[in-house]
């Protein structure tokens, strides 16, 4: 489970946005180039016009408050997703924000909710994108990366489910980490698809009682109840969702900029739930979870490295140096027999806080990515 | 391009009146920035013949840092110090760390942490110094240069020390008048050493208990006893360079001084319920006026040879003033710049977790703190009342000439 920003930009992704580019202060200067301007009016009424249009591309929206109370934002939205939005323009304010938008139909809001008041915007066109073919490769690489573990993910989780069917509770905690390696590797992409990621990873209490399902209520099932009864139900469930996943994958749009999102995303998920011990809290395989996302941080790293290698090749080399690191620092924990590391439990704060160290220095730099790749699509 | 803080506040100010939003206003570079800062009051100079921080007089608000140095390389020491100068030569003009363009990077985080964005100057100094443990890392080369006084302190009686809130090799001391100024300080340059340093302990001190310069009243530590009465003020130049500045040894540290620090950990529960006169019979000084026990004025000197009718001296043999004057240590002196602090309630205990995190500046830490708190650490009355649970010792170079960087003249 993840928190929202970079989600939203994998979910932009996903649903066809190009580029989110979010224009600071109202400046209409800062809007890309060759922007399509359009402006609406927050009334009583809701947002005017009700209807807009606009060719693919770069569009400007600007934003003024025609003298209402009722309403202070506009945001704009494919299906339920928020790919923009201007706040807390009151009356007597404007303020302006900027998208790429692709050819569809998007919902213009003024108020969370949605209905009342609610306009459309319906953009034409073909989009023109030119993409370098370094960021062609950049996104097949993790495309191939992507698929490859979904698949896994769908082929362990297959024997797992039917060990917790069959009530082979050892088989089960034996396949267990497994199964878990492919999702934490590609987590963030996950995190995209909606509700997909919490009905397969959420952790008790990230969602209602009702809700709890996926990994994590079995694992509870596995190691703190010790039981498998009622398990049947959920096992298939969580079948039917890594298929679903597996499934999605194949359609998602990536951009060079949200792929090298995603390996700080990952790094953020060790920082926040792995290293704390948070993430198994029943199996304590948390070292498993945080090889995986470091794992797969680095692959989209890697993706995207020849995009920033000319950029700043003393960038690029730190990160890798900084990757070893995290290894070297990981090995000792290691070990040959189940799950492949010590039990999180067995650590120290000493231990853990060498760990949690070698993530932040990565991390720190790994941050610094995302702008220089935009800077190169730009270039 | 110079930004202060209270510009670009004022800039995203502008923002939100003029174009209606306050998102934050454009960095516009003007000549004028520059005069803003000092405008905005406090700026105290980084650069000088001293490090500021010492004879700076004393803020409010404090935070401390040591940091373990985790690489070998000489260069990459020096890179640090370089980069940990600008960011400090920032802060304290009032400016963000990095640039405007660092900081508006949308797709990027920003350079600077942003908290104590808007926020003036504060008086903020940031004083850095090297730990023993530097001058025995064979890959660093600094053996030779190490000074004679730069040896770990050696185990003083009653010491309960943490290893864990002990030592370092490279300290960042920040003092402000403004909290959210100096964690800020504090927090950007541990960002900045990333991968270079890791923080080993940290400490917040939330009120000065020592004035530095005559004008600055006296404050009272958390026993509610005036500190630092007898403490060598700024202004006193020959104290200053009799018992602060090294003027010898190793050319790096010449106008430099040594810092110790000690997290003394007090007893306060036990202390509230001792009686008024134990109280001031421990210390040697009357309670609220901070006179010497006997006498009238705070600045009185203390009567250590009267006694009084009982036939016992005025001021008690292990009254903690005694013990730490000038009198009775062969005329040694410090210049003590401690901070109370608390951090939460004692979990073993279920007390306040509070008490002074005690820093002097020394030319000679042998001959000056360990020689002082040999003899307190044995008879002060004051240590039914305290424990010291953190120590560590700074050798903190001189000064920082424009264009060069904290610790140059050691690691150049």
């Amino acid at each position: 489970m993840n928190r929202v920003p970079f989600r939203a930009l994998l979910a932009a992704a996903a649903l066809g946005l190009v580029a989110l580019l979010v224009a600071a202060c109202g400046s209409s200067d800062k809007a890309p180039a060759g922007s399509k301007e359009l402006t609406f009016k927050l009334t009583d009424a809701g947002c005017e016009p009700v209807k807009a249009t606009a060719p693919a591309g770069p569009i400007n929206f600007k934003v003024e408050n025609g003298g209402t109370t009722k309403y202070s934002e506009l945001e704009i939205l494919d299906g339920e997703t928020i790919l923009g939005e201007r706040e807390n323009i009151t009356e007597g304010l404007s303020g302006s924000f900027s998208l790429t938008l692709e050819e569809g139909e998007y919902a213009v809001r003024c108020k969370e909710e949605g209905g009342e008041g609610e306009g459309t915007l319906v953009v034409t066109g073909k989009l023109e994108t030119k993409k370098s073919p370094e960021i062609e490769k950049a996104i097949a690489d993790y495309r191939s990366y992507l698929e490859e573990n979904t698949d896994e993910l769908t082929a362990k989780t297959k024997p797992f489910v039917a060990a917790v069917v069959a009530g082979n509770i050892a088989k089960a905690k034996q396949l267990y980490p497994e199964a878990r390696i492919p999702y934490e590797r590609i987590e963030p992409v996950a995190e995209s698809f909606g509700d997909l990621d919490p009905r397969i990873d959420a952790r008790e209490n990230d969602v209602k009682p009702s809700e709890f399902g996926g990994f994590h209520r079995i694992e509870k099932a596995l190691w703190e109840e010790e039981s498998l009864q009622g398990m049947k139900p959920v096992a298939e469930e969580l079948t039917a969702n890594v298929e679903e996943l597996e499934e999605k994958v194949k359609g998602v749009k990536l951009q060079a900029v949200q792929i090298a999102n995603g390996a700080n995303e990952l790094l953020t998920e060790v920082s926040t739930s792995k290293i704390t011990g948070e993430e198994e809290r029943y199996s304590h395989i948390d070292l498993v979870d945080f090889k995986a996302n470091v794992e797969g941080s680095q692959v989209a790293f890697e993706a995207v490295a020849p995009l920033i290698a000319k950029q700043d090749p003393k960038l690029a080399k730190e990160i890798e140096a900084d990757l070893e690191a995290v290894y070297a620092a990981l090995e000792p924990y290691e070990t040959s027999k189940w799950p492949g590391f010590v039990l999180y439990e067995e650590l120290s704060k000493a231990d853990t806080r060498k760990l949690a160290q070698s993530i932040d220095t990565l991390a720190e730099k790994l941050a610094l990515v995302p702008a220089q790749i935009a800077k190169g699509e730009q270039a | 391009m110079a930004l202060t803080r209270r510009r670009l506040l004022a800039s995203a100010g502008i923002g939100a009146a003029g174009v209606g939003l306050g998102a934050g206003g454009y960095l516009v570079g003007h000549d004028a920035a520059e005069a803003d800062a000092a405008e905005a009051g406090g700026a105290v100079p980084f650069y000088g013949e001293h490090q500021a921080g010492i004879a700076t007089p004393v803020q409010d608000r404090l935070h401390f840092a040591a940091f373990d140095l985790e690489t070998e390389s000489k260069a990459e020491l020096r890179e640090l110090m370089r980069e940990w100068t600008t960011a400090a030569a920032e802060m304290t003009a009032g400016r963000m760390v990095g640039t405007a363009a660092g900081n508006r990077e949308q797709l990027a985080p920003p350079d600077d942490t942003g908290e104590a964005f808007g926020l003036p100057p504060s008086n903020l100094t940031i004083t850095f110094g090297f730990g023993p443990g530097l001058f025995d890392r064979p890959g660093l080369g600094l053996a030779d240069r190490r000074p004679a006084e730069l040896q770990p302190l050696p185990t003083l009686p009653g010491d309960q020390l943490n290893g864990l809130e002990s030592d370092g090799d490279i300290c960042v001391q920040a003092c402000a008048d403004d909290p959210q100024v100096v964690f800020h300080a504090v927090r950007n340059l541990a960002r900045i050493g990333r991968g270079t340093v890791t923080m080993r302990w940290s400490q917040l001190g939330f009120g000065r208990t020592s004035s530095t310069i005559r004008s600055q009243e006296t404050p009272r530590n958390l026993f509610g006893m005036k500190d630092g009465t007898a403490n060598i003020k700024a202004e006193d130049g020959e104290a200053m360079d009799e018992f602060v500045w090294v003027d010898s040894g190793p050319a790096w540290m010449r106008g430099g001084s040594y810092l110790v620090s000690r997290r003394i950990r007090m007893n306060l529960e036990v202390w509230d319920r001792s009686p008024l006169q134990d109280q001031e019979e421990t210390i040697g000084r009357s309670k609220y006026s901070g006179a010497p026990l006997g006498s009238e004025d705070e600045f009185d000197p203390l009567p250590l040879e009267e006694t009084g009718m009982d036939g016992k001296p005025v001021i008690p043999a292990d009254a903690h003033a005694r013990l730490a004057s000038p009198q009775e240590n062969g005329g040694v002196q410090i210049l003590r710049r401690g901070y109370s602090f608390t951090d939460g309630v004692d979990e073993s205990l279920g007390e306040l977790e509070a008490g002074l995190f005690f820093i002097a500046f020394q030319r000679d830490p042998g001959k000056q703190f360990v020689a002082l708190q040999r003899r307190l650490g044995v008879h002060d009355a004051l240590n039914e009342y305290i424990k010291h649970v953190g120590s560590a010792l700074f050798a903190v170079p001189g000064g920082v000439k424009p264009g060069g960087y904290a610790g140059e003249a050691l690691l150049g």
